[in-house]
């Protein structure tokens, strides 16, 4: 018995249903918060956000190896240039994985659409060739695809509720981005417990896992909400009829840090603020990804609650910073509303 | 005017004096200006008769008046980052410096911000431009770069559909359009596609001197030029692209250079040790270029300006827009984007004979890593510095000259 293949992909810009239309599930590769970084890793890819460094680590070991092919999104600095050291790595045959970019520029308007159909329609070939399958079947690909997106508008719901801790809602996003869709959307719906916390969102750069969130929310508060590309503002869901319907529907994503200008991020945390009702923003960038601290002058002037930031955090410092941050938010909020 | 310092590079750097302080007059009389970056096309303001500064020449222009951290101390004023993409970030700062600090008078506010979304920053820094009453920003997107067939010098000006790939092409072509109808709205102006031909041309001709020019270092032995005088007498020059001015400033710079090949002329007579500057200019201190001449006998002979001059910029084509965007789909690329940029160093430091490579490391510039295991592959030591080239709290930290000697000392023969 086979095994359904997997394609792994390091970033957010994916459309999932091309790669489960080519019979693989997208196997999203997340890295961590924290753990040593070898010294190769580090010099292939110089100053670097140190979680692309833990991916190619990673990929560098053969943790990924079980992969049928990776592809890699343009959606940051930090995964243009991983992709570019593993298309060299690959051709020296040190990384075994056939590797492919996926360039989705954001954006509407018919020049940008157009050329991200086009690339989806090269995405499309590249995971029929590393799947070995036939045609690919979108209409098919979409009904999994789809209920794991209405799973996952249930855990938001319950987020906002108080239902769902902010770091279990980001432990249900990871098992989105990693598992087969209905195996996910199980892992989703089994997560409603009562949460407690003064509610605040969270804003800034991805958490490739929930470490940092169970810190913030030790310290009494609750995430019910963040703008970030393992969290709520992950695509996972999202299905069109072709190409042309699916380069549309990524125009209309929620806003980025490294690929959205600052207004719109801007305007994108204010409704989620209004949302969700959160009394604080936390802003958390690591070092190297300067894209989110360009967004707080922003982000501050749209909000009316307060925004505690934190940036160029270091590589073994998230956890501390976040601490940090949580208790001069919390004694914020509790001072302003005494 | 030192005894040996280029007329050409004299006279660029008086030439663009002058032009600003004009420009700036005509801008603050009401004329519209633009700022860009300098991967942008430019080549469209100049159709449409619309003055352009580049940020990374004004950057340089205030890292060399040192007024770098006092620009960056304004951005941070304003809630903003003053520690990453300094380059492009530093003329966001000088336009609230008080008037006595500003140089040369300051650039006045721009009417149109145009850049390219390279990176994760460049886009948030023009938006900033925008923000102010006066400026509106237009922004262009920056693709990936997918394929990267090998050799790309031999292969842009002609092959670019090759080179770069039709996708990206069409997505920049169309962009350039987006531009030219953005503008011509702004402006009431129409864009004269027989003058845009003509100015792609100009640029042609003023790439194919630098290339002569480039070759003629490429071969000299000892070095008849230093890399501090040909980066201004370049890059003055890059800006002003698609001038008669332009092309006629690349010719005198070659002319200059053959002579001095001609006469054998030295910068560093007693020249043992021939070096390669790969990165950013370092503005704020040009002359530690030629700080290790007297006790090392090493003479800086290569910096990308005038090598990206060279291969960077021909196109050939019939189709005006699509060749300027073939032009600028992946000038990145060429400078940074691994195997490309690898491939270019080795190609450059074999045909220069050098003997070590300083490599300036930006936190944004991709590949450096393995530009550098490159080099050391052909058996060329490198020193990779990290520090950024237009702060000069960045550079002085980073103690650049002391560990050139020690490079010098320890691992260069």
């Amino acid at each position: 018995m086979t095994s359904t293949p997997r394609v792994g992909v390091v970033g957010a810009d994916l459309p999932r249903q091309v790669a489960l239309a080519a019979g693989a599930v997208p196997t999203r590769l997340l890295g961590a918060w924290e753990g040593d970084t070898s010294r190769e890793a580090r010099e292939l890819l110089g100053a670097m956000d140190v979680v692309a460094v833990r991916i190619l680590d990673e990929i560098l070991a053969g943790a990924h190896d079980h992969l049928a092919g990776l592809v890699v999104c343009n959606d940051s600095s930090a995964n243009l240039r991983l992709f570019y050291v593993l298309r060299v790595l690959a051709e020296r045959g040190r990384v075994r994985l056939p590797v492919s970019l996926f360039d989705a520029p954001r954006g509407s308007g018919s020049p940008r659409e157009h050329f991200v159909a086009r690339r989806i329609a090269r995405l499309t070939e590249f995971c029929e060739a590393v799947t070995g399958s036939g045609p690919s079947d979108f209409a098919a690909a979409a009904a999994s695809e789809d209920a794991l997106g209405g799973a996952l508008r249930g855990l938001r719901a319950r987020r906002r509720s108080g239902r769902v801790t902010g770091a279990a809602a980001l432990d249900a996003y990871r098992a989105a981005a990693t598992l087969a869709p209905e195996e996910a959307a199980l892992e989703v719906d089994r997560v409603d417990r009562s949460a407690a916390g003064i509610p605040v969102v969270v804003t800034g750069g991805s958490h490739p896992d929930s470490s940092v969130y169970a810190a913030i929310e030790n310290e009494g508060l609750l995430v019910v909400g963040d703008d970030h590309d393992t969290g709520d503002a992950a695509w996972i869901g999202p299905t069109g009829r072709d190409a042309a319907e699916i380069a549309r529907l990524h125009a209309a994503r929620p806003p980025l840090a490294q690929r959205s200008r600052s207004s719109e991020r801007a305007a994108a945390l204010a409704a989620l603020v209004t949302e969700t009702k959160a009394r604080g923003v936390i802003s958390l960038a690591r070092e190297l990804d300067d894209a989110p601290a360009w967004d707080l002058a922003a982000q501050r002037a749209a909000i009316d609650v307060p925004l505690v930031a934190r940036t160029r955090i270091a590589p073994d410092a998230a956890r501390t910073q976040a601490v940090d941050a949580a208790r001069e938010l919390r004694d914020r909020i509790t001072e302003e509303g005494a | 005017m030192s005894a040996d310092r280029l007329r050409s590079a004299h006279e660029a750097t008086r030439y663009q004096k002058q032009w600003f302080l004009d420009l700036a007059e005509r801008a603050r009389a009401g004329e519209p200006l633009a700022i860009v970056n300098a991967d942008a096309p430019h080549e469209i303001l100049r159709a449409l008769d619309i003055p352009y500064v580049v940020t990374q020449w004004w950057s340089s222009i205030i890292a060399a008046k040192r007024m770098s951290p006092a620009a960056l101390s304004h951005v941070a004023a304003r809630g903003l980052p003053d520690f990453s993409l300094q380059y492009d970030a530093i003329p966001l700062g000088e336009q609230d410096l008080a008037d006595a600090d500003r140089p040369w008078g300051g650039l006045p506010q721009p009417t149109f911000a145009i850049a390219e979304r390279s990176g994760d920053i460049t886009q948030k820094i023009f938006e900033q431009w925008g923000e102010r009453d006066g400026t509106e920003t237009f922004l262009l997107s920056r693709t990936g770069g997918d394929p990267a067939p090998h050799a790309w010098w031999d292969l842009v000006p002609h092959q670019w559909e090759a080179a770069f790939g039709s996708d990206r092409l069409d997505l920049l072509q169309d962009e350039i359009g987006e531009l030219i109808t953005w503008l011509e709205e702004r402006t009431g102006r129409i864009l004269d596609t027989g003058r845009l031909e003509r100015i792609l041309e100009l640029g042609n001709e003023q790439a194919e001197w630098n290339r002569r020019t480039r070759d003629l270092i490429a071969s000299a032995r000892p070095t008849p030029v230093a890399v501090n005088d040909t980066m201004p007498a370049v890059m003055v020059p890059q800006w002003h692209r698609g001038t008669e001015w332009a092309v006629g400033a690349a010719k005198r710079l070659h002319d200059e250079v053959a002579e001095r090949v001609e006469e054998e002329t030295a910068i560093c007579p007693d020249e043992r040790v021939r070096l390669m500057w790969v990165g950013r200019g370092l503005w704020s201190d040009l002359d530690m270029y030629r700080r290790f001449q007297e006790e090392f006998g090493a003479v800086f002979v290569w910096s990308m300006y005038l090598a990206i001059a060279a291969d960077g910029y021909l196109r050939y084509g019939d189709d005006a827009t699509r060749t300027l965007a073939a032009r600028f789909v992946g000038i990145t690329d060429q400078l940074y984007m691994p195997p490309w940029s690898s491939e270019w160093y080795v190609k450059e430091a074999l045909s220069h004979g050098v003997d070590g490579v300083v490599h300036l490391v930006a936190d944004d510039a991709a590949g450096a890593g393995l530009i550098s295991e490159a080099l050391e592959d052909e058996g060329i030591p490198v020193l990779e510095i990290r520090a950024n080239n237009a702060d000069e709290r960045s550079a002085a930290a980073a103690r650049i000259p002391e560990r050139i000697e020690e490079f010098l000392r320890t691992r260069v023969r």
